[in-house]
């Protein structure tokens, strides 16, 4: 990091929360604060959703997440543009038609105060949760990589996202949304051009698909039914359906962005723009990691990727057995570098035979890499005991770090900050929103004027954020970031659209069956997470089908008993 | 806020052509991906 990137990152992070002050100035009653005075086209209302949904841990732990595991994280997004078809057919007009400022004001119309009470209390507890993580995990690798106080990094995040939303409310979110997607997917860009302009000459674009697929990294469908493999076509479309027909159907943070529509036609067109691009945008942060996976093959990555942890390490008696692992991995990588090339050469004279035996041979080295690997983060565990070793995360950051020219390394930081600036800023937003709409105004205080609900709003914006702030510190222990992420929706989101399916469909189920079945469906939920090993995508399906069954099975029972 | 939930949509004559368009391209993505993971693997 030298002055230009540093310029480059607080001016960016700078002009980005100005413009978002200053273009929500004057927002005194609740629909300009909470839906931005239904005032937006559908192109803002799409890159809203886009920037909701990709929070700085997308732009992390993706690429991290390609280069370890692969492609096939890509199939959990399938069932994403059926649920904005479902969504723009039954939800969208629904919402219009009824003037709700949230989803589960809905559910009151439809059934009662007590189960949009608690649909609106899953919705905050696993939004709270998230939101945690949503700033916590840019903290953290942030203030790894520029040795920064985690702390100081969380409440500088907490801090910058709370001064625009309190201030503008949606208005600001949906402002400086579109600015922040379109700044993130040109320095992601600009970070894989990087990678590939660093490869070999002799390897060109198709090469780089080659290479990955050679060694196993383009696994991006398996047609494999398994109910205990997270990733597979099948999870990805009906699991995935059911995740996001829930998050985008009944999470506030994105109803809220589709509900700020100046139209039925704007909003539908939004959640399809979302359908249309999601898919690409993440083939394409995917495809980012794959290149860095290539770039590594001929450029010696670190054997540990946290490099600020191995430092630390190194200053431990645990230094000599780390500079001899170093030392392996260096002998080893020569090695594979030399075969990478033979491969290459293999691959563009079509020599299924040299193919063949190169493959092998890097497989085989790879598992010694595997080995090294085990064994420094074993090391650096006994070097310093409370030390998280899963270093995925820092696969990217690590090599924008390393190898992006000056200037970049700071677009990519303010990258980074953005996305979570971003994603914190709607879910702020609509926890506010479900606060104040659900619980203070229904239930606490109903008499209330406009500017008051403004203030009530405001102050439950900073109260979350400082939340966030707090719940940041759980998140220490998470395996991969995106992924702990994804568990939090998924123990939550299936009871939550099964409450919504009832609602929407199943019109002979009355409030007090939903009620029941929905904490039902819950507890299971529960159980599945803590005692069984079932993938957890399948968790929205299984709470779903819970809360419909059960909810149904009680009001059949009970309309049964009254005819008795 | 307009409230008219059969409003004509842009470009197609019905909303019906927006959703054969999404669930269409979604097709042709997978088969794609499909035909990459086989192509290289």
């Amino acid at each position: 990091m030298n002055a230009f990137d540093w310029i480059v990152l607080f001016g960016t992070i700078v002009i980005i929360v100005v413009y978002g002050v200053w273009k929500s100035r004057g927002s005194t009653n609740i629909n300009g604060y909470l839906l931005g005075n239904n005032s937006m086209p559908w192109w803002s209302v799409g890159l809203g959703i886009m920037a909701t949904q990709a929070s700085a841990v997308t732009f992390l732990s993706t690429p991290g997440q390609a280069y370890e595991d692969g492609m096939r994280f890509l199939q959990f997004y399938f069932g994403l543009p059926v649920a904005m078809i479902i969504l723009s057919v039954t939800a969208v007009p629904l919402y219009h038609k009824l003037k709700v400022f949230t989803a589960y004001e809905y559910l009151e119309t439809r059934f009662d105060l007590k189960v949009r009470t608690l649909a609106a209390f899953f919705f905050l507890m696993l939004r709270g949760l998230s939101v945690g993580i949503t700033v916590y995990a840019p903290s953290l690798i942030l203030s790894t990589i520029l040795g920064w106080n985690i702390t100081l990094t969380t409440v500088f995040i907490g801090t910058i996202v709370a001064i625009y939303t309190v201030s503008g409310g949606t208005k600001a979110v949906a402002a400086t949304q579109k600015y922040q997607l379109a700044i993130i997917m040109i320095g992601m860009l600009v970070a894989g051009a990087v990678a590939f302009s660093k490869l070999p000459e002799s390897v060109s674009f198709g090469d780089t698909f080659s290479i990955a697929g050679e060694l196993g990294k383009l696994n991006l469908i398996n047609l494999k039914f398994d109910l205990a493999d997270r990733y597979n076509i099948w999870s990805g479309l009906i699991g995935g359906l059911f995740l996001f027909l829930s998050y985008f159907g009944a999470d506030q943070s994105q109803v809220g962005r589709y509900l700020g529509g100046k139209s039925i036609t704007e909003s539908r067109l939004g959640l399809l723009f979302n359908g249309l691009l999601k898919i690409p945008m993440q083939f394409i942060i995917l495809y980012i990691g794959i290149l860095v996976f290539v770039f590594y093959q001929f450029n010696q990555p670190p054997l540990f990727h946290n490099v600020s942890l191995r430092d630390k390490a190194m200053a431990t008696e645990q230094a000599s057995t780390i500079a001899g692992l170093e030392k392996d991995f260096e002998t080893v990588f020569k090695e594979k570098a030399g075969r990478a090339r033979v491969l290459i050469e293999g691959i563009n004279s079509h020599n299924e035979v040299v193919i063949e035996a190169e493959k092998r041979a890097i497989k085989e080295i790879q598992k010694k890499e595997a080995g090294l690997r085990s064994k420094i983060k074993e090391t650096i565990a006994i070097a310093i005991p409370d030390a998280n070793t899963l270093d995925k995360d820092y696969v990217f950051i690590n090599f924008v770090m390393t190898y992006l020219p000056h200037g970049l390394v700071g677009l990519l930081l303010a990258v980074v900050f953005l996305a979570a600036m971003s994603s914190t800023a709607s879910e702020l937003n609509s926890l506010a929103s479900t606060s104040v709409v659900d619980i203070y105004k229904r239930s606490v205080n109903s008499q209330g004027s406009d500017l008051h609900y403004v203030s009530a709003s405001k102050w439950f914006t900073v109260g979350w954020a400082l939340m966030a702030m707090v719940f940041a510190t759980l998140a220490n222990q998470a395996e991969n970031l995106i992924q702990f992420v994804n568990i939090i929706g998924s123990l939550f989101y299936g009871t939550i659209l099964g409450i919504f399916l009832t609602a929407f469909y199943l019109k002979f189920i009355k409030s007090n069956a939903v009620f029941i079945a929905a904490v039902v469906a819950e507890l299971c939920i529960l159980y599945c997470y803590f005692f069984t090993k079932i993938a957890f995508l399948l968790y929205n399906i299984i709470g779903c089908l819970i809360v419909i069954v059960v909810a149904s099975t009680i009001q059949l029972l009970f309309s049964e008993r009254k005819r008795v | 806020m307009t409230e008219n939930s059969d409003e004509k949509p842009p470009v197609f004559a019905s909303w019906n052509g927006w959703y054969l368009l999404v669930a269409g391209f979604l097709i042709f993505l997978i088969l794609l991906f499909l035909l990459i993971t086989k192509r290289y693997s």
